[in-house]
């Protein structure tokens, strides 16, 4: 009775992080679900019934090939998020150990890191993605191995920032006077002291990175056909605009609910933790503007 | 024990496109001693340098010139194995409580940590060293798994007192741990500091402004003003100074006093 009770202060309390979560929970539950709940086999091609509007059989009715959509678009919430989850993990420990070393060394170490990163980030991110793309071929790991080295600069800059500060903090002067090593001092005082910031800070960022991937599968870089992801069903349909815009709206409605969702939970949370005025000035100074 | 001899430091900027600006002197020709089992006082105002004297004394800041040694041993020109024996030997209560702890830390970790960095103790020895210090601080042992933020000023800071005597050291360098807390406490700590002491032979650098509190925890005081010892002398002639910084910085306190209640 107590924990119910609790449960339901703490949703009182917090009520746009509340919402926030469950929509989230729910969205990621029917990716993984995906097999089970999904009505169709979304990459199941029956021209008898292409462009059907919604029936029974199919909820959401058809695309061009008579794939059912709503399978596609659960189907496609597993790629998209997997994908998103992988590039931005990936950039976190590129990012954390390139700006840990900078922040941590300072001096001309960090003066040379981190105008490489100015360098790269001149580059509007998408468009290095893109080149970095024409270069290798398309194809989704190509999109992700992209994605990472542009967004793991931005990560860099913006954990540099954060360790340079901390290391300021008179905490790490007296770890360094009770004889902690340096190994230690990142693991135990640094590191730790990282983590909140940077967690609103992924809440956020995946938001962007499942947009980017939108974009790339959308022109055709990215997710290629026929896995179903959302950027690439929206590309399909794009051809039906007039005739069927149902094709286009429905996974554009789910990037945007999601990107909209996450971005939400980025900024409750950071208000919660006190961090909203900060982090703007932060994430302003990681972009080197 | 510690002899501070002749050191000097300047600070100047430097960076890839930027000449070198001409340098702000911050300390100059600064010698003094530290005998074992005694407390020396360094009385300053705020910007006289008190700061950095305390940092190149800890082995943080090289100095431009001069030499730190202590126990014989050179604290910039010695080899790693050397620094790190005298390491535990020189430890450190700094001015703001709440800052020199990890706030995401419980009072057992901090104190823990220079206990884990040099020695190997079983997880029960450990707790049990830790009540003890936290016990010739004057705090009970249910504090030990609280964080930073639940305690109070005085609390932290004997926490803090509590980290540097872990390791038996030698030397504290005080650098104004009374100044962030309200009077009664500064006393109270103060008292524990002197008892400290005299129980375990520690020898003291208390840096600070606060003129009473030097003249009580300190056996010689020296004043520092713009980065030179313009005076030393035996704590309790302190008030017969003849420098005129010293007497004004020793009798400007006095004045305030009197002004007061």
């Amino acid at each position: 009775m107590e924990g119910i009770r609790r449960i339901g202060w703490t949703v009182s309390q917090h009520k746009v992080l509340s919402i926030c979560m469950v929509l989230i929970s729910i969205i990621v539950l029917s990716g993984l679900l995906a097999p089970l709940i999904a009505p169709n086999d979304p990459n199941f091609v029956d021209l008898m019934h292409k462009l059907e509007g919604p029936s029974k059989q199919f909820p959401l009715g058809t695309d061009q090939l008579g794939r059912c959509l709503l399978s596609r678009l659960l189907y496609g919430t597993r790629v998209s998020l997997s994908l998103a989850l992988l590039i931005v993990t990936s950039c976190l420990v590129i990012g954390t150990i390139i700006g840990c070393f900078a922040g941590y060394i300072g001096g001309k170490v960090d003066g040379l890191v981190m105008r490489i990163c100015d360098a790269i980030l001149a580059i509007p991110s998408l468009i290095l993605a893109i080149s970095l793309i024409a270069i290798w071929g398309a194809g989704w790991k190509q999109m992700a191995v992209a994605l990472i080295i542009v967004q793991s600069v931005y990560y860099a800059r913006f954990i540099r920032g954060l360790v340079k500060n901390i290391k300021q903090q008179t905490y790490i002067t007296a770890a360094k006077i009770a004889g902690t090593s340096t190994l230690r001092l990142m693991t135990r005082h640094i590191i730790p002291n990282l983590l909140p910031p940077l967690f609103i800070v992924v809440t956020l960022e995946i938001g962007w990175v499942i947009m980017d991937i939108s974009a790339l599968s959308f022109i055709g870089l990215g997710v290629q056909s026929p896995t179903p992801e959302w950027g690439a069903m929206i590309n399909e349909g794009k051809s039906f605009l007039r005739s069927h815009p149902r094709l286009m709206i429905v996974p554009g409605v789910m990037i945007f609910c999601m990107v909209a969702i996450l971005n939400l939970l980025g900024e409750a949370l950071s208000e919660r933790k006190g961090l909203s005025r900060l982090l703007p000035k932060w994430a302003k100074e990681a972009k080197g503007s | 024990m510690l002899v501070v001899d002749h050191v000097t430091k300047k600070y100047g900027t430097s960076s890839w496109f930027h000449r070198n600006k001409p340098a702000k002197s911050a300390l100059s020709d600064v010698s003094f001693t530290v005998e074992p089992g005694t407390c020396m006082g360094i009385l300053g105002e705020s910007g006289a340098g008190k700061s950095t004297l305390g940092k190149i004394i800890l082995g943080l800041l090289p100095p431009d010139s001069g030499s730190v040694r202590f126990e014989g041993v050179d604290l910039y020109r010695s080899d790693r194995h050397t620094r790190k024996k005298i390491r535990r030997n020189l430890q450190v209560v700094f001015q703001d409580c709440y800052s020199a702890v990890n706030p995401r830390m419980t009072v057992r970790q901090i104190i823990a940590e220079p206990l884990r960095n040099f020695e190997r103790l079983s997880a029960q020895q450990e707790r049990s060293i830790i009540v003890e210090l936290l016990e010739t601080v004057g705090l009970a042992a249910e504090h030990l798994d609280k964080n930073p933020r639940q305690m109070s000023g005085g609390q932290l800071q004997r926490v803090n007192i509590a980290r540097a005597i872990a390791l038996n050291p030698k030397l504290i360098v005080l650098d104004e741990p009374l100044s962030s807390l309200d009077m009664i406490v500064q006393k109270q700590i103060l008292q524990h500091l002197n008892e400290l002491k005299d129980s375990k032979g520690l020898s003291y650098l208390f840096i600070s402004h606060d003129v009473m509190a030097v003249n009580n925890l300190s056996d010689r005081v020296a004043v520092l003003d713009k980065g030179m010892i313009v005076e030393s002398m035996e704590a309790n002639a302190m008030f017969e100074c003849s420098h005129p910084s010293s007497q004004r910085i020793i009798h400007a306190i006095h004045e305030a006093n009197r002004l007061g209640p």
